[in-house]
């Protein structure tokens, strides 16, 4: 149900009828079904691979917006927090004012 | 590796926890339904990191767990049988049925073999025709192409050797089941990233507007997790109940088409025994009789197999979400991965074995672990 | 089925789960296994020896002390990347007598082969053998062989016995361990199971991942001479992985174990093949890793030493041993969450979800 790795495919072929690609997974090689992304499959793409079929093909676009939003959010949050440690260092230096 | 290892990024990990820290005014009830990402959380530590913002609930995404105690009667009586190669993937093997399970059969000499692939299944009949191919076909909607896909090449190719005995389940029918319950206190779902992959996230809608609950559809790494979390609490914070996808990589809107078709062409919706829980009405599939043919069940004569399920379960509390592993009394005690009492406990993918494995104590490892 | 009721409610039914049979699980070096050797052997032979459950024994001859190792390897397929049974025969006994700090230098060799097998694969693994026995500094003394009927013995097994000199400085034991240790490995995990499943036929998939097989006694050498005592326990993790290794060591000696997620090193294929399978690579065998509980303060010193030999490049302290949690080994994931490494019942099967 949920193991799917994603993996690049090297080689496309046709056996009994199917696509079938040779998925490299890190550096170990799988030959895979691909006749569920066979209309839009290259050589290079990457493809999430659940029991020996592929069932998507990793929007590369997509992957990167994540990413770049996350690492944006982590900046972000970075300068907040130093925003808040510096706030912190300064008050401590004064007496306590209850707000 | 490319697409898996960045998800599991420490830094940005911190950085979705204190998002999720900072945005939760109070604490809210999550559930996922994906034994994977049950997994992921306990295997991460997420809930522990999260406990005061969320309590994540586990769902019956194990179909392992689910698989009804007939079928895995079915299962054994099959194996027994000298003339049948039976298949199966590998964590089937050890779920117990009324007197014993897949392992043991194998200890008496049944030809029991463990496949990645519902393909290789196939292979192993047409390499010997002298034998009856026999495919435990379990799993979920992500599962459900492949499988199509097995019995469609069967057909194809005229393999009459080769059978699947077919223990196929679907999600929404589950989370409908759960929202129906009197006392059901999720407030939101993580939707499962492959079972969409594959059947997109149309489904969802209805149910996010009908019981108002926010949906969002997640990947499996630990960041994948925590932005799913992190959207659900948005969600929950503004008052909002939509379906978001988290996991934009992989999941598109109307999911796999392809693969829809050849799932509708070869099966077929039927009502479905949960084991733990009972029967959730259109909640399985099951063979169409044009692919009789290839239909362990028909093709063995196996209807005569019942099994009665044992009205009070405790797994199907766990399963529901209505208790969690270590509420159990058995839990750890009677009932450990080593003699398992129920099947949440015997499934790698089950919350109770999870919980044992990974997370029989939270907060134990120490802040600073450096050479 | 019977229906068991424990106080606080009804549960489960329980399955048959008490079996008249031994089965693959009770072999896979998990807790199916120690249950068998404590309840089936253990209890019949009289021999406190033998109940310390180590990877050797020493034993007094006289005024002589040795170490005695036995070892039986039933591998399939025979011939696998980076070896076949007969080199792994040489290195896993070798290896056995060596964690006792002992220094191998006889082995003893019983083999029992398949009616039919080809004698073009018997040369080749008896040659990798004998290059093995050559290359690890000991020396066939004694052997045996007797030849079965077809269907039996899966091609070959063999069983190797070693014998090892004491070192009397130099007696690392699982009792030993003591909180504040540092948990050192050699090199990365997971090359040997999972090589040797890339080799079997059932789940096929290309790899150039080979086995680590390795006679580990140079790198022995290089901890006595640079630490010496400071080594409280060694262990090679073979079956079970170093989980299943970890766990046996905090259970002996009473201490809990903390691990980092982060310093375990895994090498990519080998990661990515557990990916597939759902497999943890903490349980996945090794036959030339070898694991070291060393005082805190000689750790650096003993990662030099290991890290000098092209067999330890790759070590590295992976966490220490702490007096909370005695008997459990936990590890603090990559995000900062904290989880149990527990010992498996039996086997890792390959799962879907």
């Amino acid at each position: 149900m949920c193991l799917g790795i994603p993996g690049r495919i090297v080689e496309i072929q046709e056996r009994d009828g199917l696509a079938t690609g040779l998925v490299d997974f890190g550096g170990v090689r799988r030959e895979v079904c691909l006749a569920y992304v066979a209309d839009d499959v290259e050589v290079g793409d990457y493809a999430i691979v659940h029991v020996g079929f592929a069932i998507s093909l990793v929007d590369e676009d997509e992957a990167r917006r994540t990413f770049e939003i996350l690492q944006e959010m982590s900046q972000l949050d970075e300068l907040e927090w130093m925003r808040e440690i510096a706030e912190r260092s300064l008050s401590a230096r004064q007496p306590e004012v209850t707000p | 590796m490319k697409y898996l290892s960045e998800y599991r990024d420490p830094a940005l990990a911190r950085t979705l926890i204190e998002r999720i820290r900072h945005t939760a005014t109070r604490r809210w009830v999550l559930m996922e339904v994906c034994g994977g990402q049950t997994h992921t959380i306990v295997k991460q530590g997420i809930n522990q990191l999260l406990t005061e913002q969320v309590e994540m609930v586990h769902g019956p995404g194990c179909p392992v767990c689910v698989t009804p105690l007939e079928q895995i009667d079915r299962a054994l009586h099959l194996a027994k049988d000298a003339r049948v190669i039976f298949t199966s993937f590998g964590d089937m093997l050890r779920v117990p049925g009324s007197e014993c399970d897949l392992f043991q059969i194998r200890a008496r000499g049944g030809d029991v073999r463990v496949v990645y692939s519902p393909l290789d299944a196939l292979a192993l009949a047409r390499h010997h025709p002298d034998r009856d191919g026999v495919f435990f076909a379990v799993g979920f909607e992500t599962t459900a192409p492949a499988n199509a896909m097995a019995v469609w090449q069967a057909h194809v190719q005229g393999v009459e050797n080769f059978s699947m005995l077919v223990s196929h389940v679907t999600v929404p029918p589950a989370m409908v089941a759960i929202l129906e319950s009197p006392d059901n206190r999720v407030q939101g779902f993580l939707a499962a990233g492959h079972v969409c992959t594959v059947m997109g996230w149309t489904e969802y809608e209805p149910l996010a507007k009908r019981y108002e609950v926010p949906i969002v559809v997640t990947g499996f790494e630990p960041l994948d997790i925590l932005e799913g979390i992190y959207m659900a609490v948005c969600q929950l914070e503004d008052g909002r109940h939509e379906v978001e996808n988290q996991y934009v990589r992989s999941v598109r809107r109307d999911g796999n088409q392809p693969a829809q078709e050849l799932v509708t062409r070869v099966f077929e919706l039927v009502d479905r025994p949960w084991r733990g829980i009972g029967v959730i009405p259109g909640s399985g599939l099951r063979l169409r009789p044009e692919f009789s043919a290839f239909d362990a069940e028909r093709k063995f004569g196996l209807a005569g197999i019942r099994a009665e399920e044992p009205s009070a379960c405790r797994a199907g509390d766990v399963l529901r979400g209505k208790l969690k592993p270590f509420e159990c009394a058995a839990f750890g005690t009677a009932c450990t991965p080593e003699h398992p009492l129920g099947a949440p406990m015997v499934s790698s993918e089950g919350a109770c074995a999870a919980y044992y494995n990974y997370g029989r104590m939270q907060s134990v490892v120490s802040e600073e672990v450096s050479p | 089925m019977t229906s068991a009721t424990i106080a606080g409610g009804p549960v489960c039914p329980t399955p048959v789960t008490e079996t008249e049979r031994v089965l693959l699980g009770h072999g896979s070096g998990g807790k199916m296994s120690a249950r068998l050797v404590r309840d089936r052997f253990l209890s019949r032979f009289a021999s406190p020896t033998l109940e310390l459950l180590g990877d050797g024994a020493v034993v007094r001859l006289g005024d002589a002390e040795l170490v005695v190792s036995t070892d039986t390897f039933v591998v399939s397929p025979l011939e696998f990347p980076g070896g076949n049974i007969g080199s792994l025969a040489v290195h896993g006994t070798v290896n056995d007598v060596a964690m006792m700090g002992a220094e191998p230098k006889y082995l003893s060799a019983g083999f029992v082969l398949e009616e039919g097998l080809l004698l073009d694969l018997l040369d080749r693994i008896v040659h990798t053998m004998a290059n093995a026995a050559v290359a690890a500094g000991v020396t066939l003394v004694a052997g045996d062989t007797k030849v079965v009927e077809r269907g039996k013995a899966d091609g070959m097994y063999i069983n190797t016995t070693g014998l090892g000199a004491v070192r009397s400085d130099f007696r690392p034991v699982p009792t030993a361990a003591r909180p504040g240790d540092a948990v050192l490995v050699s090199g990365p995990l997971g090359r040997h199971g999972i090589a040797v499943m890339a080799a079997r036929n059932g789940i096929a998939f290309e790899t150039t991942i080979e086995s680590d097989s390795a006679a580990l006694s140079p790198l022995v050498a290089a901890l006595h001479q640079s630490v010496g005592a400071a080594v409280h326990v060694l262990r090679d993790p073979t079956r079970g992985g170093l989980a299943s290794a970890l766990n046996e060591i905090a259970a002996a000696a009473g201490v809990g174990i903390e691990l980092d997620e982060t310093s375990v090193p895994v090498p990519g294929p080998v990661e990515a093949v557990c990916e597939m399978l759902g497999f943890d690579p903490l349980y996945v065998a090794n036959e030339g890793v070898l694991v070291a509980l060393v005082e805190a303060e000689a750790a650096p010193r003993a990662l030099r030493a290991l890290r000098a030999h092209p067999l330890g490049a790759d070590a590295a302290q992976i966490g220490k041993v702490i007096d909370r949690h005695p008997g459990i080994v936990a590890m603090k994931t990559a995000i900062g969450g904290s989880r149990v490494v527990d010992m498996l019942p039996g086997d890792q099967l390959p799962r879907i979800c």
